[in-house]
């Protein structure tokens, strides 16, 4: 696999470099500007960008500006967005259409390495990677009547996962738990909360997600 | 604002000495005496009697109103001219006398009347020809009637009793006193024109009915002068008689010029009217009444103030004296010597300085509070600038902070867990050494968590870097409400108006959570007539007042700062509504 990153921090750029070289992933660019890294990706074409939110010169939206842009130019390469906060609204705007190779998690989340390459490698796939402090803000928000009362635990923990974007065999593993089991748990949820069921994972998140911001 | 002494008015000219104007009186009454001398050593006068009273008709009257008016305007030369046009008249009598010289002085000086006149009548009301027109007309006038007379006279023109003769020409003398007469009628009848489109160009306000009974009468004046000339010229039967009714009517153009320095004294009767408004509104629209009072629209009001040295319009913001140059006036009225005020006026309205200063007395206590009231504005607008740089300054401040958090130590232990992450990795077959990394790596991560939590509270960079609409989802999907949002069409607007709008919502989901128990509660943010409105209304149980907790105290502050109003509306069972409006600039 081969990744390019964009990290104003040297500190961060270089750790992160040395974490996806220890995981034997090609870093075929290190940049500090969200416009070196778009020169870069028309260069040499990586499976996924990892972007910082906040790039200079002014520190507020041009890592996620470029993300957009990759996102719309580049549908192929794989979109994971990094950032000190993560925002539902964010979140919101960068799966405006589709939740395919696209990932927004905190910064935090690269020391849990196995997780984070997990992650980048689903997005590179063509999958999502949602940040669980986002789904589980979303799955806290109060309704009234409201249909995820009528999950189990279970269930709920599931839809968290699947929302997050984990596949079946990763929902399996987490829970410790049969594929068949994670196959039965999710189209039982699909059913309760009156979400038809589809069959890409990417786009099960967005489903998902979008049920949980109405 | 600087302490920058105000520009004064321009000095008004001193009245004339009253020993000048006794003078000039006397010297008028005499030459009245001169005429009725002089008039039976003229054998061929036709009715002498008539002819004397009418010459006195036509000059005492102007001189008179000229001594009064150079008396009480002393800044125009109107009240001159006018004395200037009586002398000239009564000089010409002289030509009724066989003494040589006195005889040419007299013919000299007969037709120049018409020029004087015409002059008098173009230069009303201030003393000055008004344009180029009028300039060039008067001085052809001038020339015509002194030049043209000089070579009729030296022709041998006016039965020779003069001293000018110098060939006997009758022929000549006579055709080119036809050409004077002639012309100087083409020019009296341009006056007229000229008299009535100066009418026509006044400002509807300064037509007033005593300025148009003056023109008319000019104009009449004018017009019958224009027909003597003519009937000079052509030598038409009609002549004497057109030249008694010509004086006649000239004589009440002065009068009625009187008539109108005397309507400023009328006019005062305003003054009461004005007394009697302010004591039934003691705080009126004082620049209104005033306005009214002197019959001049675009009157304005300024007030001194002290403290800033510097004069300020009624709501406070500074300004200064117009330019002498500028076609307005300025009276200043004091109080014990210090100026409180000043009235800025149409230059038209100068001609009437008793009537200005009659209207600027009686309001004298409404001034004084006038003014008070303009350096209270002025105190709140300080204040207003000095709480909006104060706000400001804050927020520069948080901002500073979290960017400098985020730059550093945020960033720093982000990268130190990493670091920690990758020792574990190397180290998976010491199991009791990655338990510890584990330990310190949990730490750091709930380091990084309360450094997050700090940083968002210092500022909302998601408001500065994705806009409000953003921040706002973000904002109500992690409330513990039911929220509706509603921010269609909001475009990105100034980052303090944002932060604010966000803290008002943030403050309000937060209050209402804490406080109300609603079921529902609606946000709106929108911009209508180019004012960022944002409004929350809950269906909670009310009774909010905003002296609970700084909050909402500090919300106003930070929506006031900006020129916007706070307003909440909780009744107790009914819900609350909390809306801020902030002008965007």
């Amino acid at each position: 696999m081969r990744v390019a990153i964009a990290e104003d921090s040297v500190l961060l750029r270089e750790g992160v470099a040395q974490l996806l070289t220890d995981a034997d992933i090609e870093v075929t660019a290190r940049c500090g500007t969200a416009d070196e890294l778009l020169a870069r990706i028309v260069q040499d074409r990586p499976d996924a960008v990892v972007v910082d939110i906040r790039l200079p010169p002014t520190h507020t939206d041009e890592g996620m500006r470029a993300a957009l842009t990759i996102r719309q130019q580049y549908p192929d390469v794989g979109v994971l967005v990094l950032s000190q906060y993560v925002e539902v609204g964010l979140a919101m705007q960068l799966l405006a259409d589709s939740a395919e190779g696209v990932g927004y998690l905190l910064k935090d989340r690269v020391s849990e390495v196995k997780e984070f390459i997990a992650a980048l490698r689903r997005v590179a796939d063509g999958g999502s990677a949602l940040d669980p402090t986002i789904v589980s803000t979303m799955l806290k928000r109060h309704r009234s009547s409201d249909p995820l009362d009528s999950l189990t635990p279970r269930e709920r923990e599931v839809l968290e996962l699947m929302a997050t974007g984990a596949s079946n065999a990763g929902i399996a593993e987490s829970m410790v738990i049969t594929q068949r089991a994670a196959e039965k748990y999710v189209s039982t949820i699909f059913t309760k909360l009156g979400i038809p069921a589809t069959g890409s994972e990417s786009r099960r998140v967005l489903a998902a997600l979008l049920f949980l911001r109405s | 604002m600087a302490a920058v002494l105000p520009l004064l008015p321009e000095r008004h000219r001193a009245p004339p000495k009253p020993a000048v104007l006794w003078t000039l009186g006397m010297a008028a009454i005499a030459s009245g005496a001169v005429t009725i001398v002089l008039a039976p050593l003229n054998e061929g006068l036709y009715q002498p009697a008539l002819r004397v009273l009418l010459v006195i008709w036509t000059t005492l009257p102007f001189m008179f109103a000229g001594i009064v008016a150079w008396r009480r305007r002393p800044d125009s030369a109107f009240g001159p001219l006018l004395i200037l046009a009586g002398f000239v008249h009564q000089l010409s009598v002289l030509q009724w006398t066989s003494q040589p010289l006195l005889n040419t002085v007299g013919q000299l000086c007969d037709l120049l009347v018409v020029a004087v006149w015409l002059n008098v009548f173009l230069a009303y009301p201030t003393g000055r020809l008004p344009g180029r027109t009028e300039r060039a007309v008067v001085i052809t006038a001038y020339v015509a009637a002194v030049g043209l007379q000089i070579v009729v006279l030296m022709l041998g023109g006016f039965d020779e009793r003069h001293l000018l003769t110098v060939a006997s020409q009758p022929t000549a003398a006579e055709a080119v006193q036809n050409l004077e007469l002639l012309l100087l009628s083409a020019l009296v009848l341009i006056g007229v024109v000229l008299l009535w489109r100066h009418w026509r160009l006044l400002p509807p306000w300064q037509r007033r009915r005593p300025t148009q009974i003056v023109i008319n009468c000019f104009s009449l004046t004018l017009v019958m002068l224009a027909a003597l000339l003519i009937a000079g010229a052509f030598e038409l039967p009609g002549f004497e008689i057109i030249r008694l009714a010509t004086f006649a009517i000239a004589g009440l153009a002065p009068l009625a010029f009187l008539a109108g320095l005397l309507d400023a004294r009328l006019a005062k009767a305003g003054v009461g009217e004005l007394l009697v408004q302010l004591r039934a509104d003691p705080t009126p629209d004082l620049r209104e009444l005033l306005a009214h009072a002197l019959r001049d629209p675009t009157l304005s009001l300024i007030y001194w103030l002290p403290q800033y040295g510097s004069w300020s319009d009624q709501d406070g913001n500074s300004t200064s004296l117009p330019q002498p140059d500028s076609g307005r006036r300025v009276t200043v009225v004091r109080q014990n010597g210090s100026p409180v005020a000043a009235l800025v006026y149409d230059a038209a309205l100068g001609e009437e300085p008793e009537l200005v200063e009659a209207v600027s007395a009686a309001a004298g206590i409404a001034l004084e509070n006038g003014r008070l009231e303009a350096e209270l504005r002025a105190r709140l607008q300080e204040l207003q600038g000095s709480r909006s740089r104060v706000v400001e300054a804050q927020q520069n401040e948080r901002r500073r902070l979290e960017r400098n958090l985020h730059d550093g130590a945020q960033q720093r232990l982000v990268a130190l867990a990493l670091e920690l992450g990758l020792l574990a990795e190397k180290a998976n077959n010491d199991p009791a050494t990655q338990r510890r990394l584990q330990r310190a790596r949990s730490e750091v991560a709930e380091s990084l968590g309360e450094l997050r939590d700090i940083a968002r509270g210092l500022h909302p960079a998601v408001v500065s870097g994705h806009g409000l609409t953003v921040a706002l989802e973000s904002l109500v999907a992690v409330a513990p409400l039911e929220v509706q949002l509603k921010t269609d069409g909001l475009p990105r607007l100034p980052e303090p108006l944002e932060v604010a709008a966000f803290y008002v919502v943030s403050e309000s989901l937060t209050n209402a959570a804490k406080h109300a128990e609603p079921k529902h509660v609606a946000v709106d943010v929108r911009v209508i007539d180019n004012t960022l409105i944002t409004e929350i209304i809950d269906d909670g149980i009310g009774g909010a007042d905003s002296e609970r907790g700084t909050g909402l105290r500090g919300l106003a502050d930070r929506v006031e700062a900006l020129n916007g109003r706070l307003r909440i509306w909780s009744t107790a069972g009914d819900g609350t509504r909390v809306r801020a409006e902030i002008p965007c600039g």
